[in-house]
């Protein structure tokens, strides 16, 4: 019972709030004081949604550090000691393509790229194959941490990829693909995804936490942007035919 | 509380489906003891409340604050001023980015407190204080995003030899997460204001490619903050 308890002790969470928020309403009174001068109504509207956004981010992180961090870690170490830890790698791919279908982000994005074609890749294709390039991206990312395969063996190649086909690619598929890094790091994924592949790399025998644990919000930030990429390549091959 | 309704959806899209998965798999293959189950399910909980409230927040009350501050930087100051206002914009929207905070809790925690998280998240923010400021440039000097683009990942990939080996996994992750819910409709704000003031040139082309340059700033900074540790 006094392990469920924890989630009440909110005071170290409020105080990181404060510190987070504080910074950014500071800019914005010297903005009203000296350029905005809003109207006072209004300001106290945007008040109203600060306040709420600061009891959201406390119940948030409160949320995230009690509940989810912990599971994801024990989830991690149960798999990791079973003697199974390849059944990560299916684990890992699931938990990619659910997070992503579902992903607002990811379906603004997708009709995006859809109206950068001119309409002629459907938004449906762009998510299925968003949804697809991340669970696959995921999946690699458990077998780096299993196997113990240095990061930047992956991310560097998947960069290179990319620049390489900004030779080919028309700006505006560039510029979307490379801002669409963001879309599938969504909260759960960097939560729940980040503390499994840390829970596992902490069990298994040669695996270091910090080195093969950390480093899978980089591939699953990789994979929107190698498969927006490869999508724009499609389409300018299309145009010229 | 109008318009609610809809980030309380957005919010349970994004938590119902991973809560789902662990549910299944609590009862198929993997059984936790069951208080951690528990804490699951009110971490759950408490996640949808809070990111939904959070959400809406964001858009009721910091989305348009960005996009009145967007709008009005470039007209009123001049480029030297901008390009500091932006620095200091990119900074302070990522000290309040919640993915990055719980970052460098993990980060905090799984070195036994020896990678300190303050001091990831002050790189982390510095670094995209430094690239969105370089991204303005971009826009009022006509670069090619190609070529910063370019340019960044290769210094990131000569860095990765120098720093310490702890800190390439963690400087990448904190590439990505800083493209959150608050740092990215900011940044965009920012980025189609300047290039709609400035005129002449393309709003859409110019004003997109700024959160994929945002995002190189962190992973540079931490690995420099790499070098400096090893």
């Amino acid at each position: 019972m006094t392990e469920l308890l924890e989630f009440l002790y909110i005071g170290e969470v409020v105080e990181e709030v404060a510190v987070a928020l504080g910074p950014l309403i500071l800019f914005f009174i010297f903005f009203q004081v000296f350029f905005l001068k809003l109207p006072r109504e209004y300001v106290f509207n945007l008040l109203k949604g600060v306040v709420m956004t600061s009891v959201g981010l406390v119940l948030f992180l409160q949320g995230v550090k009690v509940g989810f961090l912990p599971t994801g870690t024990a989830m991690g170490e149960i798999l990791g000691g079973s003697g199974r830890p390849w059944f990560l790698i299916p684990i890992g791919f699931g938990f990619g393509l659910v997070a992503t279908i579902a992903e607002p982000a990811v379906r603004i994005l997708s009709f995006e790229v859809e109206k950068a074609s001119n309409g002629a890749i459907r938004a449906k294709v762009i998510l299925i194959t968003l949804s697809l390039g991340v669970a696959l991206f995921v999946a690699l990312g458990m077998v780096r941490t299993i196997y113990g395969i240095p990061v930047h063996y992956l991310v560097i190649p998947g960069y290179l990829g990319a620049l390489a086909m900004l030779k080919f690619s028309d700006q505006t598929f560039t510029s979307i693909a490379f801002d669409a890094g963001g879309v599938a790091t969504g909260p759960m994924t960097v939560t729940f995804v980040m503390a499994l592949s840390v829970g596992v790399a902490s069990v298994m025998e040669g695996r270091n936490p910090i080195l093969d644990g950390f480093g899978l919000i980089a591939l699953v930030a990789l994979a929107p942007i190698l498969s927006v990429m490869v999508l724009g390549l499609f389409y300018s091959s299309g145009k010229r035919r | 509380m109008k318009g609610y309704r809809e980030n309380l959806s957005e919010a349970l899209q994004a938590v119902l489906p991973i809560t789902l998965v662990v549910m299944i798999l609590q009862f198929s293959m993997v059984s936790m003891p069951a208080v951690v189950f528990i804490r699951f399910l009110l971490g759950a909980l408490m996640v949808m409340a809070g990111l939904s409230l959070f959400l809406h927040g964001v858009k009721t009350g910091l989305l348009p604050l960005g996009e009145l501050v967007g709008a009005e930087m470039p007209k009123r100051a001049s480029f030297a001023f901008m390009l500091l206002l932006a620095f200091i914009l990119g900074f302070v929207v990522t000290v309040a980015e919640p993915d990055v905070r719980v970052l460098a809790h993990q980060v905090d925690v799984v070195s036994g407190g020896e990678i300190n998280r303050n001091i990831l998240i002050l790189t982390v923010a510095l670094g995209v204080g430094f690239f969105v400021a370089l991204a303005m440039l971009r826009i009022i000097v006509g670069i090619p995003i190609a070529y910063l683009l370019a340019g960044g990942y290769v210094l990131v990939i000569i860095l990765s030899f120098f720093t310490h080996p702890d800190f390439v996994p963690i400087a990448f992750d904190a590439g990505g997460v800083t493209t959150g819910p608050v740092t990215v409709p900011f940044i965009l704000a920012l980025g189609v204001g300047t290039a709609s003031v400035l005129g002449g040139r393309s709003s859409i082309t110019d004003g997109f490619g700024l959160v994929g340059l945002a995002s190189i700033g962190p992973v540079i900074g931490v690995m420099i903050l790499g070098v400096v540790f090893g």
